[in-house]
């Protein structure tokens, strides 16, 4: 596919990588020469120097041929005039970065498709929904939730009084039999792989654990994790996700109270005028005395999402230290995320991944309905239609064989009815099939499903 | 960057395996083409068959072995590719050798390898025909296996476009670290693709190459002095900018005027920037025809023609026509540093020669197949100089650098000057070396510069109608390093001997 990226920041980066690495043909545009020399150093793709909002620079970057056109510069305005511009020059599909989600939302007296955007995507409000979800299920590292929230892909960390430490897979299976559930993947010490029976659990080993939503609860019980509701919590930062996270909260189902902490005293008023069942606090986030002062100690969680990674970690490593239950951080540099499982940090979040996983989701053509690629870890979930030709349909799944790398974890028949996938398990033309597969092996299983 | 802290947490600073496997898939590679000259062999029943035949079998044989014994899946980085490319480049030059060595035709082996390396480097210096400082006689080109003397033209060709592009080109195999190896062949300041994919920008910069060679050779045999074979070797030979030619007198031995043009245009075209052929050839004119580095590149030739044949027309007993015939020849060929001769300018009046002996610095463009020191960069570093002569006189001016509408930055501008005061570091030491083996200045400076620039002939004892053999061989190992680090150049070479590439 012919793919023309607007804006060379982080995300364009992360994009133009991804997109690369699938051999697709990769036009990147963007008006700082220096961020377009990284590109071209380190990717295959061609680079543009020129202005996202001027017709001849976008006619340029051949936008007239493109097949897809990503407008993810940093500026929402940008992003959008570049779409509209490039729909009307031939772009085929048009996907604009936005971070307010005003135009979206449905009583928005303008829509997206009235501009000839073809998705807008907010990855800051993404990352609001992981974090949220994280907070709901008080041990889990990742939470990824599939067939229309009907399963869940949970990351669980194997702490060592759990008692499944020490158990092969086997075991494990033979323990925990009340419950249908399926072990996709394990990583240990930054290396990802899918699990054979006879593998042994360490513990600081992270499992993946697909069950449906309604036994995730009971399933944690069973490991030997408690799984107490959270109640209080402290946001670092009235950063966009911050401000975001705050506001969905305060207006959740659940009594939570929320405590967020924001240097900058202008932003603190703002907030602390707009949300109203939060407690705004004006200070720094790394003053230990603040966080003392503020009963850290007795907090739930501690979420840290200041622009500033590197102080992101460190105030969630000083909560970490005063024994707060959970914490997780914004961290947007890939080459921190693997670290945070070494330091302690319960769930590293990625704004800039949100934002890829969003749009690769939207250029992956063909069966594939949802894709999520893990934080830290190099492997992605997804569902996959069965069409009536392929190979694995309606026979028992231990006859089917799939490429190396790759597990079936479950199935959404036809009908909406959802099953883990056991070897007995068949798969009927039109199902929905849950794949969990390493990078190398997904090309593979979506040609054996097509 | 995730498996840079994952999966190569131990990997050491140069990886051997992943540079040894992919250097044997390019020898394999390399080895393939060792097929050609074979064929050609058995066509013409040559005894040189066997040595084809043997040093194809080494070398994909060994090529092979060598992959698969490493087995190369890492990506490749900055330095590795540095390393794989200089590595190729002169494993090429060893194997290309090896037909000359074993078929009995050198019996130096030093012999051998200079020939190859010249022949890959498209520099066209030849020791043929001469005698050895140790008093060995060369056979002379005309006396060669027409099998040994498509193997040279085809080193030529193969080194034109250059042997990564052409394996990136064909074998997906350098999918990974693809664009570091082609920016480590590359010749000019930035290497720009003209597809998003560097595979699918190598395909093209084939196609073109490879449409220009069919032409040329069809145009050549059109005339009826040339036989298939010879437009085929000529073709190749100027395609790539080389200068080996099938005839001793090169292509003064035909005396064509339509061979001299045909020859004249095709080595101009070779000079100009392949990836401004390709605008040209999809309909993109204006790119072409408003490329600064080509006006540029066209207007030096002009004027050198025109001073070169003027000062002919008024000191020899040359016609306005001759003169114009012989000028342009010469100044083109050397411009563009391919290296064939109609004329003996050695022999011309100081002025012209000199002129000439100018043009041993320039090369041709960018991205085309010509060595030197590339147009773009003379522009560059001349437009440099006409700012700093503005800046003094206006101390507070803000004065950029303009090519075109382009900026050129401070950082480019860094680079072209340090590689203009590396080129001449490294031609100065050439000629120092090379009067050391007792060789006068003007034959000295000429062998240093026509080795790192490709050009081919030089002056004094190797001109146009002379060859290399004379040179004793410690020299003649030292000249192919020239050219090797021309070709490549500069930098790509000399990292490689800098204490920084092998430091932890």
């Amino acid at each position: 596919m012919k793919i023309v990226i607007v804006g060379a920041g982080d995300v364009g980066y992360e994009l133009s990588k991804i997109l690369s690495d699938e051999k697709h043909d990769v036009i990147i545009m963007d008006r700082d020469s220096r961020s377009l020399k990284k590109i071209s150093d380190n990717l295959d793709v061609l680079v543009q120097e020129g202005n996202a909002t001027s017709p001849v620079d976008l006619v340029q970057a051949k936008v007239k041929n493109a097949d897809v056109m990503l407008a993810v510069t940093n500026i929402d305005e940008v992003n959008i005039v570049s779409s509209v511009m490039a729909k009307r020059l031939g772009a085929k599909t048009v996907i604009a970065r936005v971070r307010n989600d005003e135009l979206s939302r449905p009583d928005s007296p303008l829509s997206p498709s009235e501009l000839g955007i073809d998705t807008l995507i907010h990855p800051e409000l993404a990352a609001v929904h992981e974090i949220r979800l994280l907070l709901k299920r008080a041990s889990a590292t990742d939470v990824v939730s599939l067939a229309e929230d009907r399963m869940q892909l949970i990351g669980l960390r194997l702490k060592a009084s759990s008692k499944l430490t020490g158990m092969t897979l086997e075991e494990v299976t033979k323990t925990i039999d009340e419950i249908p559930f399926r072990l996709v993947a394990l990583t240990r010490r930054g290396n990802t792989v899918i699990p054979k029976g006879n593998n042994q659990l360490k513990s600081m080993d992270n499992l993946f654990i697909l069950c449906k939503t309604e036994d995730v609860d009971s399933f944690i019980k069973l490991t030997g994790h408690k799984d107490e509701k959270f109640e209080n919590i402290m946001i670092s930062g009235g950063s966009e996700v911050g401000e975001l996270l705050a506001k969905e909260l305060s207006q959740d189902s659940q009594n939570w109270n929320i405590k967020l902490i924001e240097p900058d005293i202008e932003q603190a008023n703002v907030m602390a005028n707009e949300l109203k069942n939060v407690l705004v606090l004006n200070g720094n986030p790394t003053d230990p005395n603040l966080l003392v002062t503020e009963g850290i100690a007795d907090m739930d969680a501690f979420i840290s999402v200041t622009k500033d990674e590197e102080s992101n970690i460190i105030s969630c490593l000083m909560a970490k230290h005063l024994e707060v239950k959970k914490t997780v951080a914004i961290v947007s540099k890939p080459e921190y995320l693997p670290l945070s499982e070494t330091i302690g940090l319960d769930a590293a979040i990625n704004v800039k991944a949100s934002a890829s996983d969003e749009i690769h989701r939207c250029i992956r053509t063909g069966n594939i309905t949802t894709i999520k690629a893990l934080r830290g870890i190099k492997a992605e979930v997804f569902e996959v239609v069965a069409s009536n030709r392929c190979k694995v349909i309606n026979k028992p799944l231990k006859k089917v064989k799939l490429p190396d790398g790759s597990i079936l974890g479950g199935i959404i028949k036809e009908s909406g009815e959802t099953e883990i996938a056991t070897g007995n398990s068949v798969i009927h033309k039109g199902d929905r099939v849950i794949v969990f597969a390493l990078p190398y092996a997904i090309d593979k299983v979506i040609e054996l499903f097509q | 960057m995730i498996d840079l802290m994952n999966q190569n947490r131990h990997r050491p600073r140069i990886d051997l395996t992943l540079i040894f496997g992919l250097l044997g898939g390019l020898i394999f590679f390399f080895g393939l083409a060792l097929l050609l000259p074979l064929a050609v062999a058995v066509f013409y029943n040559e005894p040189s068959q066997s040595a084809f035949l043997l040093t194809s079998l080494i070398a994909t044989g060994g090529g092979i072995g060598l992959f698969l014994l490493c087995r190369p899946t890492e990506e490749l980085r900055v330095r590795e590719a540095f390393l794989i490319v200089t590595l190729t480049w002169f494993t090429g030059a060893l194997i290309g050798a090896f037909p000359f060595y074993l078929s009995g035709v050198l019996e130096s082996f030093s012999d051998s390898f200079f020939e190859s390396m010249s022949g890959l480097t498209t520099t066209g210096a030849t020791i043929l025909g001469g005698v050895t400082s140790d008093g060995i006689q060369n056979p002379a080109i005309e006396e060669l296996d027409k099998s040994l003397l498509f193997w040279r033209s085809l080193l030529h060709w193969l080194g034109g476009m250059g042997i990564i592009v052409l394996t990136l080109a064909l074998l997906p195999l350098l999918g990974i670290g693809g664009m570091q190896l082609y920016k480590a062949e590359y010749s000019g300041t930035t290497s720009d693709k003209i597809t998003p994919r560097v595979q699918n920008t190598a395909k093209l910069l084939w196609s073109i190459y490879v449409g220009f060679t069919v032409l040329q050779t069809l145009l050549l045999w059109l005339h009826p002095s040339m036989d298939w074979f010879e437009a085929v070797n000529h073709a190749f030979s100027t395609m790539a900018t080389g200068g080996f030619s099938t005839k001793n007198l090169s292509i003064a031995a035909y005396d064509s005027v339509y061979i001299d043009v045909v020859i004249i245009i095709f080595m101009f075209i070779a000079g100009i920037n392949f990836a401004m052929h390709f605008k040209l050839f999809s309909g993109d004119f204006t790119t072409f025809f408003s490329d600064r580095e080509i006006r540029f590149y066209t207007l030096l030739t002009m004027l050198f023609i025109l001073f070169i044949s003027g000062g002919l027309w008024l000191s020899s007993s040359y016609t306005l026509g001759e003169a114009l015939r012989f000028g342009s020849f010469q100044v083109v060929s050397i411009v563009t540093t391919t290296g064939f001769g109609t004329d003996d300018y050695t022999l011309w009046m100081p002025f012209t020669s000199f002129l000439l002996f100018l043009l041993f610095f320039t090369g041709g463009c960018a991205g085309s197949t010509g060595g030197g020191i590339k147009m773009i960069r003379i522009l560059i570093i001349l437009k440099n100089v006409i700012s700093e002569i503005k800046q003094t006189i206006h101390p507070q001016a803000v004065i950029p650098l303009r090519i075109g509408n382009k900026i050129v930055d401070q950082p480019i501008l860094r680079t072209i000057l340090g590689f203009f005061v590396m080129y001449l570091i490294v031609f100065l030491s050439g000629t120092v070396i090379m009067t050391f083996f007792g060789f006068d200045f003007l034959s000295a400076a000429g062998a240093s510069i026509a080795s790192l620039g490709n050009i081919g002939p030089a002056w004094g004892e190797f001109g146009p109608v002379d060859n290399y053999a004379v040179v004793p061989y410690t020299g003649k190992w030292i000249l192919s390093f020239l050219m090797l680090t021309g070709r490549l150049e500069l930098f790509t070479v000399i990292v490689l001997f800098s204490s920084y590439f092998w430091r932890h």
